[in-house]
């Protein structure tokens, strides 16, 4: 077992990769009373074209496939799984996204037994015909409680205007009509493809021994049996650089109208070191535009083009990114002039020196030693990091190394006019009454 | 957990010393009555506070200096808690231990102290602009409720079975209250807030009781001041429409239905309602998400919540329009189970073991351990989580039965889709 200790943080990382290819983590929390453990599969809404174990020939399966077998993981043939962890205090739960489907638990007592039983359920795949068909009313109904989210829909159709042939575009839970082909089959297709431990990561954090606990896991997988690890061959179309669709309106049953403005990156093939350097660079330099501190936002909100609603966000992955900028307003038209207003600025003269870089570096910082109060952060951010083969732990030391260049280089890769798109939510126009 | 040093009349200390936590967690708590008078002006207050004040009179300036004290969060939030109106102002810093710079913690406490008692003043009067604007923020605040179905639905729900009364009046206020509130009527509400209403103050982290004691008593000078009388709870009144259908443009129906209880927070059967919501519809393994969403495919969700201030419990569901009456039906159906006793010993185990690690997991936060412990302060000046797992232990079947007996329906709310709707 390695032992990482990471000493301005205090925090002692316990990690290992078994035999048969699964990566273990585990770090101690002391004082906490509860332990939050997630396993996790690479494998999301994205990998919906790839050659199934065993085969040769790639595969297309059906959209929302990755989230139904988030489902159909929790039943048994005994029963819902959730019955079990409830009987042992624990509160469980799974969500899919983009790139991965996470199952997790959290407790505060019976660790050993709600370890056993995570790594149990998920790597006992059950599905018949019946089950899957009775899944279909309830996953439809989830799809529908979405459709009716505004917010949920103005993320999407911003993600949809801006990727012309990524599976990122496809609504994670796919839509009433796609989850109907599923069957049974594709469950186990995709199962036995993604859910090999080679492809999976388990997180505990908490208050557990480590040594003890590691042992326990590599006890639980000795005495389960997996084919021999091989390497997964996931396809994903070619992607134009510039953006699919420049401007989209919705009408929804809202209040006053809601905008998203989406900004492609231009790099999407970055990882591990570069793409940790390069996704702070790009989250600093949008705090430097449009966070609190701003003139942007000093002015939008005055002036009211935004209110409390406003947000703003850079998130990269392999294969896709955005950064997006918005709000609900009553002066649509105006906040995105102003948005695209302040990206040209920026993109002609870099306005910012090192005292602001210092400051926002400063908050970075601070907001992520609060995060670290939380296990669910360090669990699921870890993991996030792990699968693009980076390490949450080197943030700091990261941040700490940036320069004012740096924030320009991030910034002129996600700021191309072409690579802009814009999305907006009005209400009903008021003569259709 | 917390020790208490009262450091005025009517204003105590409460601090948790731990070294559990990287940061330091300080909440400060106004307490006053709930009415929709005062939710409506404090809520502008809270905003106006936390926008500016004398001393970094922009937005941009207080959020700079926030940022360079390592991204320091504070805000003031207005809630609400049975028949109180809270004004918190909420400040979370990274102890500096983490840090190469010291002295962090004494820059924090003189921020809070500068936004609680330099407001940004001209004329005796709060800045007209900011003022302008923070109400105009607040009244955005209450309309954007609309556009989440669930919450509308519940407000909706609320508005129509209990009108003025505290479950139905939002912390928020209302926009015609919002709108006509005038400079000197805020004025007036920050002065009684600060000299005259009762607080609570909470730090977590690594500090010193003490030290934190004695620095608020020297540099915030806050008086003495009368203890509130409590207020019993306002009585329940039955809505005069027992079931009221509305409709809005959208695909998922919402049904949100409205019981009483004579049990509330403060009475002795308070732990045996928790066990009896927990194994009737609070979690995965409870009646409700098995025999609506697992059984019947039904729905996504489906849970019941208490809300135990005001003897309310609620059991909320996303629906197809045409299925209300059966959904219904077998919401009625579940209860008379739960009423009949016929539950299980698996479903009472399973409810309290929930119920405690909830209890637990909540307090491995600081804002959950601030929270818990406000809350029940007035049922126990020292609250340990012992104190309300072994009032769930000896809990049997039988007592659930009987405060579900005690249950009455009073408001089943049903918001639609647009029947014209063709599903798209």
């Amino acid at each position: 077992m390695h032992k990482v200790e990471f000493e301005q943080l205090e925090e002692t990382l316990f990690h290992e990769k078994l035999d048969n290819g699964l990566t273990v983590y585990i770090l101690p929390k002391k004082g906490f009373s509860k332990t939050f453990a997630t396993f996790t599969t690479k494998y999301g809404s994205i990998d919906n074209h790839f050659v199934p174990q065993g085969g040769s020939e790639p595969i297309k399966v059906p959209d929302g496939i990755a989230h139904f077998l988030e489902h159909k993981m929790f039943e048994k043939e005994e029963g819902d799984v959730f019955q079990e962890f409830s009987k042992q205090g624990a509160a469980a739960n799974a969500f899919t996204s983009f790139t991965r489907t996470a199952y997790l638990f959290s407790a505060t007592g019976e660790i050993d037994k709600n370890v056993k039983t995570l790594l149990d359920f998920v790597q006992s795949p059950y599905f018949t015909e019946k089950t899957v068909e009775k899944e279909k009313g309830i996953i439809a109904q989830e799809i529908t409680m979405y459709d009716d989210q505004p917010d949920w829909r103005l993320y999407f159709g911003i993600i949809e205007n801006m990727y012309k042939n990524h599976p990122v575009k496809i609504d994670i839970a796919g839509t009433v009509e796609s989850i109907q082909d599923i069957t049974a089959e594709h469950l186990y297709t995709c199962y036995n493809t993604f859910y090999h431990p080679s492809n999976m990561v388990l997180f505990i954090v908490g208050n557990v021994d480590p040594d003890q606990m590691m042992a326990l896991v590599k006890e639980d997988q000795a005495q389960k049996t997996f084919e021999e690890p091989t390497e997964i061959t996931r396809i994903y179309p070619e992607e134009p650089k510039e953006v699919a669709i420049k401007e989209r309106v919705l009408e929804m049953s809202v209040q006053k109208p809601k905008v998203f403005y989406g900004i492609k990156p231009e790099k999407l093939d970055l990882i591990g070191p570069e793409m940790l350097k390069h996704e702070l660079a790009a989250q600093l330099a949008y705090e430097l535009l449009f966070g609190r501190t701003s003139d942007f936002y000093h002015h939008a909100y005055e002036n009211d083009w935004i209110d409390e609603s406003y947000s703003f966000d850079y998130s990269l992955e392999q294969g896709f990114g955005y950064a997006l900028v918005g709000s609900d307003t009553h002066k649509p038209e105006v906040l995105i002039k102003e948005i695209k207003h302040t990206l040209q600025n920026a993109v002609e003269k870099w306005p910012f020196g090192q005292e602001d870089l210092d400051r926002v570096r400063r908050k970075k910082i601070g907001f992520f030693l609060r995060a670290l109060n939380s296990p669910e952060y360090i669990a699921n951010q870890f993991t996030n990091y792990a699968f693009n083969e980076m390490n949450l732990f080197d943030v700091v030391p990261v941040l700490e190394e940036l320069e004012v260049v740096d924030l320009q280089n991030a910034f002129a890769l996600v700021s191309h006019e072409s690579q802009q798109s814009v999305f907006t939510i009005m209400p009903p126009k008021k003569d259709e009454q | 957990m917390f020790e208490t040093i009262n450091i005025a009349k009517g204003v105590n200390v409460h601090v948790n010393e731990t070294t559990q936590f990287k940061t330091i967690n300080f909440s400060i708590k106004f307490k006053d009555k709930l009415t929709k008078e005062k939710a409506s002006a404090r809520s502008i207050l809270a905003n106006v506070l936390q926008h500016s004040n004398e001393v970094y009179p922009s937005h941009t300036a207080l959020r700079m200096v926030l940022d360079d004290l390592y991204g320091t969060s504070l805000y003031i939030d207005s809630s609400k808690r049975g028949n109180e109106h809270v004004v918190t102002l909420n400040v979370e810093t990274v102890n500096d231990q983490y840090l190469s710079e010291k002295g962090v913690l004494e820059k924090v406490l003189n921020l809070m102290y500068i936004v609680l008692f330099k407001p940004n003043f001209e004329n005796g009067l709060f800045k007209e602009s900011i003022f302008t604007r923070e109400k105009h923020s607040i009244v955005q605040r209450i309309e954007s409720v609309f556009d989440e179905k669930t919450r509308y639905a519940q407000q909706r729900m609320m508005e129509l079975a209990l009108p003025n009364h505290p479950a139905s009046i939002t912390s928020n206020g209302t926009i015609e209250i919002v709108e006509n509130v005038t400079n000197e009527q805020l004025v007036a509400e920050y002065n009684e807030m600060i000299s005259q209403n009762e607080i609570e103050i909470y730090a977590v982290g690594d500090v010193k009781p003490e030290m934190i004691a004695s620095y608020i008593r020297e540099f915030f000078h806050f008086k003495d001041r009368e203890k509130a009388i409590a207020v019993p709870p306002m009585e329940l009144v039955k809505p005069e429409q027992p079931r009221v259908l509305e409709f809005e443009d959208m695909k998922q129906g919402k049904l949100h239905m409205a019981f009483f209880t004579p049990i509330t927070f403060r009475d002795e059967k308070f732990p045996i309602m928790q066990l009896m919501n927990g194994v009737f519809g609070g979690y995965a393994h409870s009646k409700l998400f098995v025999n609506i969403r697992e059984k019947e495919s039904m729905a996504y969700y489906v849970s019941s919540s208490f809300a135990s201030q005001f003897g309310l419990m609620f059991v909320l569901a996303g629906i197809d329009s045409k299925l209300e009456e059966k959904a219904v039906t077998l919401v009625l159906e579940q209860l008379e189970e739960v009423k009949k006793g016929n539950i299980s010993d698996i479903e009472l185990d399973q409810t309290k073991a929930l119920l405690v690690n909830q209890l637990k997991e909540a307090l491995d936060s600081a804002r959950g351990q601030i929270d818990i412990y406000d809350q029940y302060m007035e049922l126990t000046d020292r609250f340990e989580p012992e104190y309300m797992i072994n009032k769930w232990k000896n809990v049997t079947k039988e007592d659930i039965a009987l405060v579900a007996k005690e249950l009455s329906l009073e408001m089943t709310y049903f918001l639609s889709g647009k029947e014209d709707e063709t599903n798209a």
